[in-house]
Order: C-alpha cells, then structure tokens, then sequence
C-alpha cells in the first residue's frame, strides 16, 4: 500500500529525517513511536505533502508519487488528522466534515443540506460514530470533534490515515472508542500510522511498530514479539555513553545541599493541565525538567510565571511565601520566563535589539531621573554591553529582532532578563529550532547562571542535554510531577523510563 | 497579525552588503511619497484657484477646520497603535460638545465649570470602553460600535435631539475662536499643543514605548511586566478626552449644539491616521504623520470645496484616499497581503 524509500529531510543545522525506509500493507495498523524529536513529525510531514523531501521517494500502490502539497495527498487518498484540531467550531459537523470538498448543490449556488448531512451521516456511521450531523461543532466533546475529524479523511477516498498522537487529551473511555474506530478502518483495508507516546495503545491496536531515533529508522517489529522494556530500549537506544555535564565546571555548593533554596513551590495546580506539583531549586542549581509533548511543563511555569491562573498551589522565594499573580508579580520577585515560543512570546519582533533588551527596565534609562523619558544613550550602552557578552549577531544594537535568528533571538531574551536582574530562570525549550553552536551557548548561559548563584529550571525534549546541563532532572507525565532523578551516573533511557513508566495506563 | 514563518524558513539577515545610491533611494522613496502627494496637491489646487487657494486667509481657514479633527485624530492614534480601534469616539464629540451646551444653556453653569464636565465625560466614555475591552475581554470593533450608540443615546436624551441655540457664554464661543498670534484662532493652537503632547507621549515617554511594544507584540510585552491592561484602557481615555475636546471646540466654534456633531468626523479622523502611517513611519501610525494626514485631508476638502464640488465627490474622494493610504502603507512595510 505504502513503501517509504531512503526518505530525507534537512534543515539548516539539523537533519530531521535521515534515510528511512519501511513499507505498509493494506489494513495493517503501524504504531509510529520516538522521542520528541525523533523526526516522526517531519517524517508524516512528508507523507502528508506538507513538507518536500530532500532525498528518497514514497511509493502508493506500487506506484512513485510526487506529493507537493496536502492536496495531492488527499487526492491519493491519504489523510493526515493532526493533534490540533483543524476545523471550524461555528459550524455543524456535516459541513465539518465536508469541508474542502465542495458542497453537494441545488442548481449550483444553494447547498444541498440534505445530502450533506446524508453523506456526512455515511462518514460517520462508518467509524461508528453516534454523531448528530446537524449539530454544531462547538458542541462537541474534544473527542468527539477528533472523530469528526477522522470522518472527514473518510470523504475522500482513504487509503492511509495518519494520526498524529490522536489520544491527546482524551479520557479513557474515549482512547477505547477512538481504537475501536481505527480498528474498523483497518477492517475496511485502511492502512493507519498512529504516531503517539503511549505504550498502552501502540500494544492495545497495532500489528506493527516501526521506532525512529536521531531522525533514523531503528526498526520495524511485530507488537505481538515485543514487550514494554524491548520496546522502550528500541525508542531510547543502547546505553548511553554519558555526556562530561559542562555542570561540573560550577562550584556545586548546591549538590551538598547547603545552598539555601532558591525557589519553592507547593501545590501548583490548574483544573485539568497541572495536578499539584511541589518541588524546589537551591541558588547554584540547574534543575531538568523532562516529559514528553503535553505532560505539562510548559503549562507549569507559565503557572508559576503568572502567565496563566493557578487554580492553587504556594510559591516562596528565598523562603519567603510570595503573590505571582502576574507575570508582573514575578519579575518583582526575580523571576523570570524565557518562552518557547520566541516569536509570539520572548521577543516583540518589530522592535531592535536595544528595544527588546531595556524594555522590562526601560525606567531605569532615563535621561533625567524623574522624567519618564528614555535616553537611548545609556539604551544603547546597555544593549551594547549584551550584544558583547551574549555575542549577539547582527548589525548591532539597532539590529530589529525579528531579522534574527533562533539562537540570536533567544539571546536577546536572556539579555532582557539579566538586565532586570533575575535570580530565578526559566528556560522553555531554548535550544528548539537552534543551531549546534547555540545550543552550546545556551548550555553555558545556563551553567554560568547557576554558578553565579541563581536557580535555573531548564525544560527540554531532548534528554540528553538535560544530562550535559542539570543537577537534578525533575519529569513530569500527565500534570503530575512523577519523580525526581539525580544526574548521578544517569542516562537518557532512566528519564525516558520515568516518562514511560508513570504515564497512567489507558487501555 | 502577521503570517509566521516556520523554523525552517528563518533567514539570518548578518551584515547586509552596502546598498547602492540607488537602492537607498528606492528604499527611501516610499516614505516621502505621500510628502510629495501633498504638495503636487497644493500646487494643483494653487493652479487651478490661483486667487483664492495660496492665499494666508486660505491657510488660516484651512488650519481652523483641521483644528477638530487634529485633536481626535491624535487619540485615535494611541490606540491603533496599541492595534485597538474605537469607533466611538464620534458619538463621544457630539456627547461632550452637546453636554456643555445644555449645562451652559439650561442650567445656568458657569463656561469654565461645564468645560470640566464636557471633559470628565469624555474621558469616562473612554474609561467605560477600555474597561470592557481591556478588563471584561470584549473586541475593541464590537465594544465600541455599541458603546458609540450608547453615547449617541445619552446625548438624544440630554438634548432631546433638538438644536440648541442661545444661552451660551460668549466667553465659551472665544475658546474656539479668539484670534490670537499671528491672527490665528485659538483652536489651531489648542490643537497643535495637543499634537505635540501626543508625539511627546508615543514617541518621547516610557508608556508610549511600552504602547509600541504591546502594538507589536501584545504576549511579549505581557510577559515582559508592561501593564498591558491599564495602557490599553489609558488608550481609550485618551481618546475620550480628544473627542471632548472636539466637541467643546465644535460648539465652541457654532456656540450652540446640532444633533450629533462628530458623526462626520469618524472616517475621516480614520483616514488621517492612515494617511499618516504612509508617511515617515511605513506602516507605523506615528504623529507627525498623522499631522501631515490631517492637513492633507483639510487642504483637499478645501481646494474641492472651491472647486465648486459638491459634497458627493468630496466623499468619494475621502474614501478614495484612504483605501490608497492603507494600500501604500502596506506596499511600503513589505508585508504580504
């Protein structure tokens, strides 16, 4: 049905998909499994026409076919249901799931709404989905909406479904609907990649598995002839060998524990994303924290952070109990985010260097100290200093950040916050999109924070460098915080055991 | 909101190679364009009316017309560039000018004291709207639409949607239209300080830098400690109080109050802004383009005006501009659709 040959793709800096090549019969379900990272995204990128390969080709049917777009590859009969949901909550689910297909018609201007919903009607009594066509959207449960979705690739003539970590957000009841359906699919004939992180299902549905790791294939297995622990060495690798932690060039005052704790939170919780999770840094300490896609980490610190609302939880800073209920609330603290989302969050693009650099502390550049007027003298003196320190590329402090790159950009966020004098740091994903040369010089910022006596909680997807960096690996799974491992002799497999290990069983 | 680019598609620009004379100049040449519009304008108008248009009484009569729809034009441009809107603010002219009439008029309050009202109210129009936009979450479009209503309402009820003519201090009249320096009214003046408060603020202070950067980037400037939501609803406060200070100089200027006032001054007060933005700053609302949009509109409605034109194609014409103003602000930041 499907056969992928020596398929690749690069980026500048990173190969993200790198000579993989494995074949799909008709109806045989493919559990899709790898790290955050692995290329898997990329991978169903590829086959689903959003992204071009550099190299290799993807054969359908026996046949070699050029896939430029999504387009082409609904016209092959291939869908992709990604994790976010891509439709229209105003309107019904008949129209949902006939969207971009071109309404059925009455003399060519007036939709047929009969035959609409008819047609979506027989989408969905084909997943067994017990959906009223007519109803909106908007009513619907998340998961109803993802099987909306699935009835959608239904329209056209399916032959590959792919689903992107379809039980995301899903209570139990439903992961066993949404298996039953791909089930169903599979009785029809249709083939399904199902990329997700959680074991139980990969074991409950699929025939197959087929591992990336490092954007590489790994293997491809019978689910019967595997166990848990075979599959999860095949995600992780060998044994690591482990990485000289740039850490061990600090001052480790705080290993010994008698560094006084820097920040301390208790009981942090939001209805549904985080689940009371308490937990501390000592000043001198960079502490991991690990989990896959959507258990919680970004959501935690934006808690702290003040971004977001905490539907509970305590926070104390030097031992004092402090009120973050704004990200205002925490830069008084000396708290400070560095987001993942540099573009939408960490930077305002349209604005230079020297802009973004002094605006947290912009009353602190007055040219006369009771006017609210900023000197762009001692602006630029300040930015100047970082654009030295930090190595900021570009033309100079008048450099607009939106023209930057990644790395640059990441940098001018430190900048911001090193200005206002932070103590306590939180770094989401710094080395996302970033080159090798960036990520080593986020590497060292942190360590140098640390070692200059604040407290860093570094979140990433890529474990490895939790292990070059932290003291402490904190992971967490499904909202909860679900250990604490000491980077004493670890490797990356016993933080993706931990990951594995505690996610609650769903099937 | 801009279209982002996916990680993959991020371009380090490092040390551009030195551009050419002529690239600078092509660079360049978006930003005057406008500039050079207005002045082919003046000349043509000058051509056509040699007698009547280049003349001081011309200027000064231009001027004095422009002089309303500078002050409203000014707040106007706080909150776009916050990336707000207010369409209220029009209702707000005719609430706060009508106000004053009748309290002078009908109530027998002293000029000085129903100014203060007119004012005070002005800037609780603004202060409702930027509660309910800013605190309450509503869509500045929508909030204001209805609040603008809202304020027609109240103005009907307090006039009973009558004109109101006599009663009024002569000294309420002069606040408009005393001649002062250089035979100037006093509104061009009251305008042109408010211009430069306005610039001093967006573009000399703190709060207009931290307006740039909730503009640019609403979340970053959030997550950076800017008091995102009182700055918003500073925004509308400010353009609550230009709106009252257009409608006490429109009243002013008539001594007396018509029904709904400021309704001709919503597109236009728009369209300068944009013009504005077309200007100096390409695709950035900046004041001294909005001054420039300002007077540019005040001279094309008077050299229309002379040219016996009627009141049809003025409109026309208004629309026109501003559909090109926007077109060429965008042409000139470089965006895509």
């Amino acid at each position: 049905m499907l056969a992928i040959r020596g398929l690749s793709k690069r980026y500048p800096g990173v190969v993200a998909v790198d000579d993989v090549s494995f074949e799909v019969a008709p109806g045989e379900i493919i559990g899709l499994l790898g790290k955050n990272g692995a290329g898997k995204s990329t991978l169903i990128k590829m086959i689903g026409g959003a992204e071009q390969p550099d190299e290799g080709e993807i054969e359908i049917g026996g046949e070699v076919v050029s896939i430029g777009n999504p387009r082409d590859a609904t016209g092959l009969g291939i869908s992709v249901v990604h994790q976010e949901l891509a439709d229209v909550p105003s309107l019904s689910v008949a129209e949902n799931v006939e969207l971009g297909l071109g309404y059925p018609t009455l003399g060519g201007a007036f939709v047929n709404w009969r035959k609409l919903r008819g047609s979506a009607k027989r989408a969905l009594d084909q997943i067994g989905a017990e959906i009223d066509p007519a109803a909106p959207l908007s009513s619907l449960s998340v998961a109803e909406q993802r099987l909306v979705m699935i009835a959608r690739s239904l329209s056209t003539e399916l032959r590959i479904l792919i689903l992107d970590e379809p039980s995301a957000s899903l209570t139990e009841p439903e992961v066993e609907r949404l298996l039953e359906v791909v089930r169903t699919l599979s009785a029809q004939g249709v083939a399904v990649l199902y990329v997700t992180h959680r074991l139980a299902e990969v074991f409950a549905v699929s025939h197959r598995v087929v591992v990336m790791r490092d954007s590489r294939f790994v293997g491809a297995r019978p689910t019967a002839e595997l166990d848990r622990s075979t599959l999860i060495e095949m995600i992780t690798g060998p044994a690591l060998t482990k990485q000289a932690p740039v850490s061990h060039r600090r001052a480790r005052a705080a290993a010994d524990g008698d560094a006084p704790e820097l920040l301390r939170v208790e009981g942090v919780s939001r209805r549904g994303v985080v689940e009371d999770v308490s937990f501390g840094i000592r000043a001198g300490e960079v502490v991991g924290l690990a989990g896959l896609v959507g258990s919680g980490r970004t959501e935690l610190t934006r808690l702290i952070f003040g971004a977001d609302k905490r539907s509970a939880g305590r926070i104390f800073v030097a031992g004092e109990e402090v009120r973050i209920r704004s990200p205002r609330d925490a830069l008084r603290n000396g708290i400070v985010l560095l987001p993942e989302d540099r573009r939408h969050q960490g930077a305002v693009g349209e604005f230079t260097i020297r802009e973004n650099v002094t605006l947290p502390t912009l009353d602190q550049n007055r040219t006369v100290a009771l006017l609210p007027r900023p000197s762009r003298r001692k602006e630029r003196e300040v930015a100047g200093r970082y654009v030295e320190r930090l190595a900021i590329r570009g033309s100079g402090v008048e450099h607009p950040v939106r023209l930057l790159s990644g790395g640059n950009q990441q940098k001018v966020v430190l900048a911001k916050w090193l200005e206002h004098g932070a103590r306590i740091f939180f770094f989401d994903e710094p080395t996302l999109g970033v080159d090798v040369e960036g990520k080593q010089d986020a590497y060292e910022s942190m360590d140098r924070l640390a070692a200059e006596g604040s407290a860093v909680l570094f979140i990433s997807s890529e474990f490895g460098e939790l292990l070059t960096v932290c003291d402490r690996i904190l992971v967490m799974a499904e909202g909860r915080l679900v250990g604490e491992l000491a980077n004493d002799g670890l490797g990356e497999r016993d933080i993706i055991d931990a990951c594995y290990e505690n996610q609650k069983s769903h099937v | 909101m801009t279209t982002v680019p996916t990680q993959s598609t991020e371009t380090v620009a490092v040390g551009p190679s030195r551009p050419r004379a002529s690239e600078t100049l092509l660079r360049e040449a978006p930003r005057y364009l406008l500039l050079v519009a207005f002045l082919v304008t003046i000349g043509v108008f000058g051509a056509l009316r040699p007698s009547s248009f280049l003349t001081v009484d011309n200027l000064k009569s231009i001027l004095t017309q422009a002089a309303p729809l500078m002050v409203v034009a000014v707040g106007l441009t706080v909150v776009l560039t916050m990336q707000l809107l207010d369409l209220s603010f029009a209702s707000t002219i005719g609430l706060c000018g009508a106000l004053a009439i009748v309290l002078m008029s009908q109530h027998g309050i002293s000029w000085q004291l129903a100014v203060l009202i007119a004012l005070a109210a002005g800037a609780a129009c603004g202060l409702l709207n930027g509660i309910l936009v800013s605190y309450f979450g509503g869509t500045a479009l929508i909030i204001t639409l209805a609040t603008g209503t809202i304020f027609t309402g109240v103005e009907f009820a307090v006039t009973g949607q009558q004109t109101i003519i006599g009663g009024v201090p002569l000294k309420y009249g002069e606040i408009a239209n005393h001649t002062a320096l250089f035979g100037l009214t006093n509104q061009v003046y009251i305008a042109a300080v408010i211009a430069v408060l306005g610039w001093l603020l967006l573009a000399q202070t703190e709060f207009g830098r931290y307006m740039h950067a909730i503009g640019g980037n609403q979340e970053a400037a959030r997550l950076s400690g800017i008091r995102t939501r009182e700055l918003k609803a500073l925004g509308f406060v400010i353009v609550g109080l230009g709106a009252a200070v257009a409608g006490i100089l429109l009243t002013s200027s008539a001594s007396s109050s018509t029904p709904q006032v400021g309704a001709p001054y919503l597109l236009p007060a728009f369209a300068a802004v944009f013009l504005g933005s077309a200007v100096f700053k390409l695709g950035q609302f900046n004041m001294p383009g909005t001054v420039i949009g300002v007077l540019f509109l005040g001279v094309i409605q008077t050299g229309l005006t002379m040219l016996n034109l009627t009141t049809d194609v003025i409109y026309i014409v208004q629309g026109s501009i501003l559909v090109v103003a926007v077109l060429l602000s965008r042409i000139g930041s470089g965006s895509t659709a």
